[in-house]
This record gives structure tokens, sequence and C-alpha cells, in this order.
């Protein structure tokens, strides 16, 4: 396809040099260093991300405008954040001008459609100071997350240090130690539906984006794509903020991670396809017509 | 991308650094001197049963709105802010409100407009939606019988919506830039503007209703939500709140202003035009210096 | 032998209205009627079952030029009939955004009216969106004016145009210690800037007072000495902000209010006799046609102590400050004199707000259905809402819009002026005419009402 990691200035491996980062980030602590740093720096004044809910491994989306709150905000959480609801009162009642917002693939879309077409989002386009996107296969409704590790991985959400998906396993650690790991062919029934349309892997629209794929354990792929993006990359590098590596010189590198994007833009798009046909001369609604 | 820029504001463009990576770029920019922009097109203000926060809208591009008006745009019409008492012909008609038919001269006004000008935009929720004038029923003196308001594309052909109540200065503003670029840029120009403004165009041919129903009918019951939350922050009543990542619309709030659908980005969405985001949105603030 | 002619519609104002005159030979208007022409959607009666946390966001769209009015007097109406008292914060942050709308119509209001005005020393209108010098710098600066009222709004408010963050019980939200920062640094720059365009404004007026004549299409007309003046009252409830019924001591009084019909008021079927095709633009309405303000005007007639009454900057400068400049002019001044004004009351809301306080009431009662009121002074006067709320839903709401009251005071103030400035006295009033499509019955419903609220 040559089209699936999207347009992009370089590619490294990278993690976080900051311990106290790196103590519960999910992979290489990408997203929490670059919001500190770029909070430190006055090149964001806050960031929306996705804090502890109110209940276990629920997310809730709220504005951090400090380093603590970043800090909160460490590691995935499977279920759904709607990241980009804050995106226009960060601009208001909190009175920022520049605002940084974490989002998956689909909300770097909805960041970029905010600013390109802003309907709602009144004053929005310019203040988006810098959008960094997670790779994303799917994610799921909140009770999916609580069936998988509940029932399926027989373990406590309460007690659950840490989950991931990888290595074509969705495994849950306790904070006991003990860890699950589930095929996935297990999880795929509880997958939200909306993401079954979703035609982008990399989050292509980040001014930065990454994930773990392609890089080694407690390392992160990373794209810079935008001016702004190089911008903050750049002055985050030469602050120390960052250990790098070329990623052609990292295992399983980009080819894995262009290999999982074309498995999902395929299998995503002929969903699409098929909704076309889907019911007799009725068709199911094409979102990207 | 850099000829627009350079037609847009007389300056040589910088040419952008390519991503070494991807070869995602197919053609070279056509090097050839373009003629500088020099007739503007004609716009006029509409003003239907509207509350003219439309049109504050559209100032609300502040210094921009000079620059509109010095280098793009003579406003022919627009009671609130000229001195032109008839429509006149026009280029692009900006249409604010919704039509009484039981008003003569507005149903006669509506007409006019349609064969006066080229290009007719619903601006903001009454015109595309109806919105709050979707509720009248009459009954008020001095003219209870003033009781059915339609959106204007109940009555005549609409080319173009900008829903949202108030709709942004921003997406006004781009609607006009983009229609300046259609009716007198180059070949290139035309086909960025063309792209821009097709989902505007397919929004304006799927129909006259929109509000949250509508994200419940086409998006949500569709299969096709994923939880961004841009729902949410483009309500200008906040009647959409999230419950488990998916969108909660209080419909005893809602106003009709089609702001929620046209803001998801699983109604509309163009890779086209979304993934060269980062030139679209420089053009645009190129154009506006 | 008097003539009638008509100016339809009227223009650099908002909404549709329309000028009807009975002029003399001379040319100067016997009696004028100023009338809306706007179709009326009719908001006070779909407002009926509705929650009444609907309706003010409604009423809000009643008019995108004072929409702030429009929801606070809305809320306040609903608050005041289920007899909910807000937090201080919230009260705060209303005011500013309240403060921020009024900075913002001014400056608004200024672009309108400027190419009524000539540059002082020549005989050259103003045209704000023209290139040059020094037009071009007073409309950047008029622009960022109104760029800072729009921008603090839309922080305390949630929007520029339409609020979103005031709600019935106070606010969704209260502002953070940045917000509240940003808007101060935005009011100090405002601070300079309004006091300058307000320096201004006073001078083109002062200037346009001292000319004989001034140039409306191919007529030079003489520009008499008392342009605009009336003599009907003045209503105001409060230098900035508004009352309400659950005050202390509410400074209006509804008692005082009665409403007519325009079949009572307004001139009745006329024949147009006189046109100008050489009025600006496209000239007035061509002679033949008829002319029949009873019938066609859109609002009705409200009195206070049973006469129409100016109300406005002006009111309100003459209610609480001594001021008693008469006439358009005097109009004018009085509203740049409400600049600095605005630009005070939001720093001082600015400085008395606790960003850590609660801005919303709890519990938030649901009503018993008796009546309550909010007078709002809106930026072009008072904007009284009236509700009675039960169970959360509307049971009846009344809008008395400013532009209403307005409409028969300049309709008087035409009097004596030439045909061709009744515009500009028009203008003097700031009309923003969509939302004036207030009209009730007297009878019935004004005995109700009045019973109700003296009780
Ligand atoms: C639903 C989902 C699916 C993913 N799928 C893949 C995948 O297939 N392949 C892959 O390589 N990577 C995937 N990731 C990304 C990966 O899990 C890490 O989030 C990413 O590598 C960042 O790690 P980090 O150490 O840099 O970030 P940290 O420093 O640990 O910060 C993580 C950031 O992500 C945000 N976040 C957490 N949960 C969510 C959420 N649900 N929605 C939005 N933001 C959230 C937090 O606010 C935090 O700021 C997925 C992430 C999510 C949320
Ligand atoms: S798979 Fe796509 S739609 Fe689903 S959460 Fe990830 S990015 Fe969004
Ligand atoms: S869409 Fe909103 S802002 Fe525009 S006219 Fe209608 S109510 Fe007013
Ligand atoms: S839910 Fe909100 S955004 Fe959507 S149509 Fe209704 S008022 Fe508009
Ligand atoms: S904007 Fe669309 S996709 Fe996003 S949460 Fe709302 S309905 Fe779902």
């Amino acid at each position: 396809m040559g089209t699936e990691l999207g347009k992009y200035k370089v590619c490294v491996s990278a993690r976080s040099t900051d311990k106290e980062i790196m103590g519960k980030a999910q992979d290489g602590g990408i997203v929490t260093q670059l919001f500190a740093f770029a909070l430190e720096k006055g090149i964001i004044d806050g960031a929306i991300v996705a804090g502890p809910g109110a209940r276990p491994w629920q997310p809730r989306p709220f504005i951090a405008t400090t380093r603590e709150e970043l800090l909160s905000a460490r590691g995935t959480k499977y279920n759904i954040s709607p990241q980009v609801s804050w995106l226009k009162e960060a601009t208001r009642s909190f009175g920022m001008d520049k605002v940084g917002i974490v989002g998956t693939p689909c909300q770097m879309q909805a960041v970029r459609k905010a600013q390109l077409y802003p309907v709602g989002m009144r004053d929005v386009p310019d203040k988006v100071a810098l959008a960094v996107g997670i790779f994303c296969m799917e994610n799921f409704p909140y009770k999916s997350i609580q069936m998988i590790v509940e029932d399926h991985a027989g373990t406590k959400l309460q007690a659950t240090k840490k989950m991931e998906i990888g290595k074509g396993k969705f495994t849950v650690i306790t904070e006991r130690g003990a860890s699950v790991a589930l095929p996935l062919k297990v999880t795929h029934k509880y997958e939200q539906p909306g993401c079954h349309v979703c035609l982008d892997y990399v989050a292509n629209l980040g001014d930065i984006s990454t994930g773990s794929v392609g890089s080694p354990d407690g390392w992160s792929t990373v794209f810079i794509r935008t001016k702004k993006g190089e911008e903050t990359w750049n002055k985050a590098i030469a602050a120390g903020c960052f250990e790098t590596k070329p990623i052609e010189q990292v295992k399983p590198g980009l080819e894995l991670v262009t290999k999982l994007a074309n498995e999902k833009i395929s299998k995503n798009k002929k969903t699409v396809e098929e909704r076309a046909t889907f019911g007799v001369n009725k068709a199911l609604r094409n979102p990207y017509l | 991308m850099q000829s627009f820029k350079k037609t847009l504001t007389g300056e040589e463009p910088k040419p952008a650094a390519k991503p070494a990576e991807v070869k995602t770029e197919k053609k070279a920019e056509p090097r050839k001197e373009e003629k500088p922009v020099a007739n503007k097109i004609t716009v006029g203000h509409v003003h239907m049963s509207g509350c003219t926060g439309c049109l504050v809208s559209l100032a609300d591009n502040y210094l921009g709105l000079v620059k509109i008006l010095d280098d793009y745009a003579d406003l022919v019409y627009g009671l609130t802010l000229a001195d032109v008492r008839h429509i006149p012909e026009m280029d692009v008609a900006l249409v604010e409100g919704s039509v009484c038919i039981q008003d003569h001269e507005s149903v006669e006004d509506i007409k006019t407009t349609r064969k006066k000008a080229k290009v007719v935009v619903a601006v903001g929720g009454c015109a595309s939606y109806g919105n709050i004038t979707r509720f009248a029923r009459g009954g008020q003196v001095n003219q209870p019988q003033h009781e059915s308001f339609l959106p204007i594309g109940n009555l005549i052909d609409v080319d173009v919506v900008i829903p949202g109540c108030a709709p942004t200065p921003q997406l006004i503003r781009n609607v006009c830039v983009m229609a300046y670029l259609l009716l007198r840029g180059t070949e290139e120009q035309k086909a960025l503007a063309g792209k821009y403004l097709k989902p505007l165009m397919a929004l304006a041919k799927r129909g006259t209703t929109a509000c949250f129903c509508d994200l419940m009918n086409d998006v949500i019951n569709q299969g096709l939500c994923m939880g961004c939350g841009s729902c949410a922050a483009a309500c200008p009543v906040r009647a959409i709140t999230h419950e488990f990542g998916k969108p909660q619309g209080q419909r005893d709030l809602c106003i009709k202003c089609g702001a929620c659908y046209g803001q998801c980005p699983r109604s509309f969405y163009n890779f086209e035009v979304m993934d060269e985001f980062e030139g679209i949105l420089e053009l645009i603030d190129g154009a506006m210096k | 032998m008097s003539k009638v002619v008509e100016i339809s519609p009227t223009t650099r104002h908002e909404g549709h209205s329309k000028l009807v005159l009975k002029i003399n030979d001379q040319g100067i208007v016997e009696r004028g009627d100023w009338l809306s022409i706007t179709p009326v959607r009719g908001v006070e009666k779909l407002a009926i079952g509705k929650t009444m946390d609907q309706v003010p966001k409604i009423a809000s769209r009643v008019c995108g030029i004072c929409p702030i009015a429009h929801t606070l007097a809305g809320i306040e109406a609903m608050e005041a009939s289920i007899k909910c008292e807000i937090p201080q914060d919230a009260k705060h942050l209303r005011v500013i955004l309240h403060a921020a709308n009024r900075l913002h119509s001014i400056a608004l209001h200024n672009i309108l009216i400027l190419p009524d005005f000539y540059l002082p020393g020549t005989d050259t209108k103003i045209n704000p969106f023209a290139k040059v010098e020094p037009v071009r710098s007073v409309a950047a600066r008029i622009i960022r004016l109104r760029e800072i009222g729009q921008t603090i709004g839309e922080i305390a408010g949630g929007e520029a145009v339409h609020p979103s963050n005031p709600r019935v019980g106070g606010m969704y939200r209260n502002v953070t210690e940045r917000a509240r920062m940003k808007m101060f640094d935005l009011a100090k720059e405002g601070r300079q800037l309004a006091t300058d365009q307000m320096e201004f404004m006073i001078a083109i007026l002062r200037n346009f007072q001292k000319r004989d004549y001034c140039v409306v299409g191919n007529a030079k007309v003489p520009m008499p000495k008392e342009l605009g003046y009336h003599n009907q009252g003045y209503m105001a409830v409060d230098p900035m902000y508004g009352t309400n019924s659950l005050a202390e001591y509410p400074t209006w009084q509804p008692q005082r209010w009665a409403e007519s019909r325009p079949w009572d008021w307004y001139m009745g079927e006329m024949e147009i006799d006189f046109e100008d095709p050489s009025y600006p633009i496209g000239g007035t309405t061509k002679k033949g046609g008829k002319a029949n303000p009873q019938m066609e005007a859109c609002t009705g007639v409200p009195t206070y102590d049973g006469q129409p009454v100016e109300v406005g900057p002006r009111a309100r400068l003459v209610k609480f400050k001594g001021y008693d400049e008469k006439g358009t002019v005097g109009q004018h001044i009085a509203r740049q004199l409400e600049y600095v004004d605005c630009i005070y009351a939001i720093l001082k809301s600015l400085d008395a707000l606790n960003t850590s306080g609660k801005v919303l009431a709890d519990p938030i009662p649901q009503g018993d259905g008796s009546m309550g009121w909010a007078a709002n002074e809106a930026p072009r006067g008072t904007d009284v809402h009236l509700a009675r709320v039960k169970d959360g839903r509307v049971q009846w709401y009344e809008m008395l819009v400013p532009t209403t009251w307005n409409f028969p005071t300049c309709s008087r103030a035409l009097t004596g002026a030439p045909w061709q400035l009744a515009e500009l006295v028009v203008r003097g009033y700031d009309p923003c005419v969509s939302c004036a499509t207030h009209m009730i019955v007297v009878d019935d419903d004004n005995r109700i009402v009045a019973q109700k609220l003296i009780q």
C-alpha cells in the first residue's frame, strides 16, 4: 500500500530518560515525557490525558496542568476515553491557548477534523499545540474489559497492575506478579464495533505518534510527523529527555509495524466494503464518502 | 499546495522539509507562474429568520474579515453591514436563518437569492436545519399566523451547509476562502477547493434535519461511533455527555443545530483533505496574513 | 400638504425593520412610524411546556447581538420563579460575561454608525472598511475591542455568541486561575483602547453636531439642532447588570408596565405618494403602494407609567449618573461613555471572583408555578423576561426586549427631523430587531400578571 504508516519525517525507537516517568509508563513513557517537557517549556499550557476514572481501569479524560497530573495518567487503559470532549473547554474555562492532547488514531482524526472543519469548535483550530497519537488496533467498551479480565483471565480488575496487547495476546498482569495471556481471538468479540471501520493504525495525523510495536520491551516506536512535532521532539532530544536508537537497528522494527498496519487496514476496508451490501438492497452507511 | 500559498500571499513559499522515508507525495509542484489574484468574488449576507449571531460569527474573524474584504470578496449585500436594500447578483450568498412560509416577503427573498447567487451557502443551524425555529408553532401576536419555519433547503437547492449555532468564524472563513479559490483560482486551486467543499456539499444534499437524533440514527445505530468525544465538545448547549465512553444526548436540551453531527468524524471524513491537514491549515493561515 | 414616504428595509442595524414617514413640504417628518417587519418566531409561545433549562437557551437565539442578555434574563427569570439563589461566584462570572458582551456590542455599533459621520474637518463620510488612514487604525482598534470582549465572554461564558456556561442554578463551570489571569490581561489591554476609542468617537460626534448640513444621496440636508429629541421618559434598572423579583429592592415594577397592540399606536393604511430614487441605496419605496404600519408591525407597544420610554445607555446614565444630553448625538455619546464602564465592571468582578468557589446551587428547586421576572441591562436597553415554572417546566413566558421598548419612543423622536436623517435617528437606538418580536394581549394576561406580582 505504501501509505499505511502515514506521512512522517523521522521514525525512531525511544524511551524516556526520566526514571519516575518510566516507573509506571506503558512502554517507553513517550507520551508522558513529551507532555511533561512541553509543559515545562511552555510549549503547551496543559494536556488532555486519560486519567483514573470512577471505576478500576476506567479512564476519565481530564486536563492535566501539572507534572503530577500527567504522571497520574500514565499507562494504557483499554477502554474508551472520549479525549476530544475536553478540547473546546480547554480553551474556555481553562483559559488555554496551547493545548496538548493524546489519543488514539481516530481521536487524532477527530482533532484534525476539528481544525479543518470546525463545525462546533470555535477558536479551537489554532490552539492545538501538540497532538500525540498512540497506535491502536482496537478499543473496548468498559464492560468488555471487565469480562475479559475478570471472566476470561480470572483476575480482579482492582488487582490488575497492567494490561498489554502485543505478540498476538491480551496480557493481564496482576499486582502480585501473576500474568495471564489470552489469545486475541478470545477478545475479538468484545471489541468496540466502531473500530471495525477504522483505517488508521499508527495515528497518521498526530504531530508525533507512538506505540510499543516495532520496538523492544520498555521502548517505543515514535513517528515525528509534522513541523510542530519535529520542533518539540528536537528540543526534547536536546534537553536529554529521550534515549533513542535508529528504528532500522531495533527488532522487530518497522517491518512488523507495517505488517500490522496493513492487516488492520485491509481487514477494516473489507468491513467497510461489506457494509455496502449488508442488507437486501440496503447499505450501511460509509463514513468515508 | 505551494503555488496556492504563493498566489494568496504573494510570498515565495518555503519548501517544506519532505519526509525522506515516505513517498506519499505524488507530483512535482507546477512551477509555472500564476496570475496574481485580482478579481474578487462578490458575497452577500441574506438575513432570513435568524438572530444575526451567524453574522456576528463572520465578523468574529476580526482582522481576518478585513483581509477577506480587502483581497477576496466584495460584500455586495447585507442589511446589517452595508447600505444595500435589494438583493443583487452575487457569486456567493451566505444565508442566515430559516424561512417563515407564512411571510410572503421571506419566501420571495429566498427564491430571489437562489436566482441571483451562483453559490448558496446555508450558514448556521437555522438556515441548514431549522435550529430553534423547528420548535415554532405560531400563536404569538402580532403575527400569530407565523407558525411554519423551514430550513432554506426545503425551498431551494443549497450548495453548501455550515451547521452549528452559532456557526464558527473559522468554518465560515474557510468556506469563503475556498469559494474564492473555486471561482477565481487556478486549476489546482479549484481542485483543492472542490475537495474541501465536497463534504459540506454532500451534507447539503443529505437533507434538512440534524440534531442529536442524527448521531443516534446515522452514527451510533450504524455501528460507527468510536467514542472520540467530538460531539460533546461541539454541542453549544452542553446537551451531550459521555457515559461509559458513548454519547448521551439530553434531547430536552438539544436545539437542533447540527453541530454534533457535522463535527463527528464518523458523519463525514475525507482522507484526501484530512491527510493534507498541515498544508491546508498553513494555506488558510497564509491567506489570512 | 403632507406626503408619505417609506424606507424599507432600513439598513446597518440588526434585523428587518422599516420607516413610514409623513412629511411636510420641507421634507420634515410630522409623524414617523418605525416598525419591525421581522417574522415572529413566537419564542414566548413555543417555550410553553419546555424545560426551564432549555428555554433560556432558545431565548438566547432570539438575538445574536445581545444573546447574553436574553440568556441571563431568561435564566434569572426561571431562578426567580423557582426561588433559587445562586452562589456569589456564579454571579461574578455572569457580570463578567455581561460586561464583555456590552463591550463588543458598543464596538460593533461603532462600525455600523461610522458611515453616517464625517472625518473632522472634511466633507468625507467614514467608510470603516476603507484602507486609508486614520480609518484603518481606528477600525483595527474597534476590532480589537470586539475581540477582547468576545474572548472574555467566551472564557467566562463558554461561547462568544450564544453562551453555553450559564444555566439555571448558576454556571456549569467556574474558570481556572489561568483563565482569570487571561481575562485580566485582556481587560487591561482593553482599558486604554476603550478610552482612546471613546475619545475618538466623541470627537467625531461633536464635529457632526456642529455641521449645518449633511449630504444624503444627492440632497444637502440641513441639520436640525434638535435632531432626535423626544419628550418620553427613561427606564433603566441598573447602571451595568440588572435586577430580579428576588431582589430586596427591585428596581423595576411590573405593575407600572402595560402593553398595547400596534393597532392602537401606529398609523393605519396610507398611500405612499412620495419617492426619492436618489436616496441611498436604491431609493425609497416606489409611489403608489400602500403602507400599513398598524397591520405590518411585528411588535407590540410596551409602556411604563402609561408612556413609551427610552431604554439603553442614555437611559442608564440619566437614571444613575445625572446625564442629561438629549437627541441623537447625546444618545451616541452616552454609549461611548459606557465603553470604560464595561472594562471596570470586568476588572472589579475578576478581582472578586474566587476560582475555587462553587458556581452551582444545590439543590435546584423545580418550581411551583409562581411568577418570577428578571431585568437585564442589555447593551441596547432593559431586557425583561417573566416566567412561571412548575415542576421544572415553563408554564408561561414573556420577553420585553430592549428594541421593543424603543420602537415607539424612537418613532416619536423622528418628528421634526428631515426625513433623510430618519435612519440616522433610528441607528442612535442601536436597534436589534430580530428579538423585538414581543407582544402580549393587554386584557386578560395583563390583569393576571399584575395580580400575581403584587400579592
Ligand atoms: C485502546 C488502545 C489500543 C492500543 N493498541 C496498540 C497497539 O495495537 N499497538 C501498539 O503499539 N500500541 C497500542 N497502544 C498504545 C500503547 O498501549 C501505549 O499507550 C503507547 O505506546 C504509549 O505508551 P507510553 O509509555 O509512551 O505512554 P505513557 O507515558 O504510559 O502514557 C500513556 C498515555 O496514554 C493515554 N491513554 C491511556 N489510555 C487511553 C485511552 N483509552 N484513550 C486515550 N488515551 C489513553 C494516557 O492519558 C497517557 O497520557 C494502544 C493504546 C490504546 C489506548
Ligand atoms: S481501532 Fe480505530 S476506531 Fe477503534 S479506538 Fe482504535 S483508532 Fe479508534
Ligand atoms: S444558527 Fe444560531 S446564530 Fe445563526 S441565526 Fe440561528 S440561532 Fe442565530
Ligand atoms: S445535541 Fe447539541 S450539537 Fe447536537 S444538534 Fe443538539 S444542540 Fe446541536
Ligand atoms: S463524535 Fe461521533 S464518533 Fe465521536 S463520540 Fe460522538 S458520535 Fe461517537
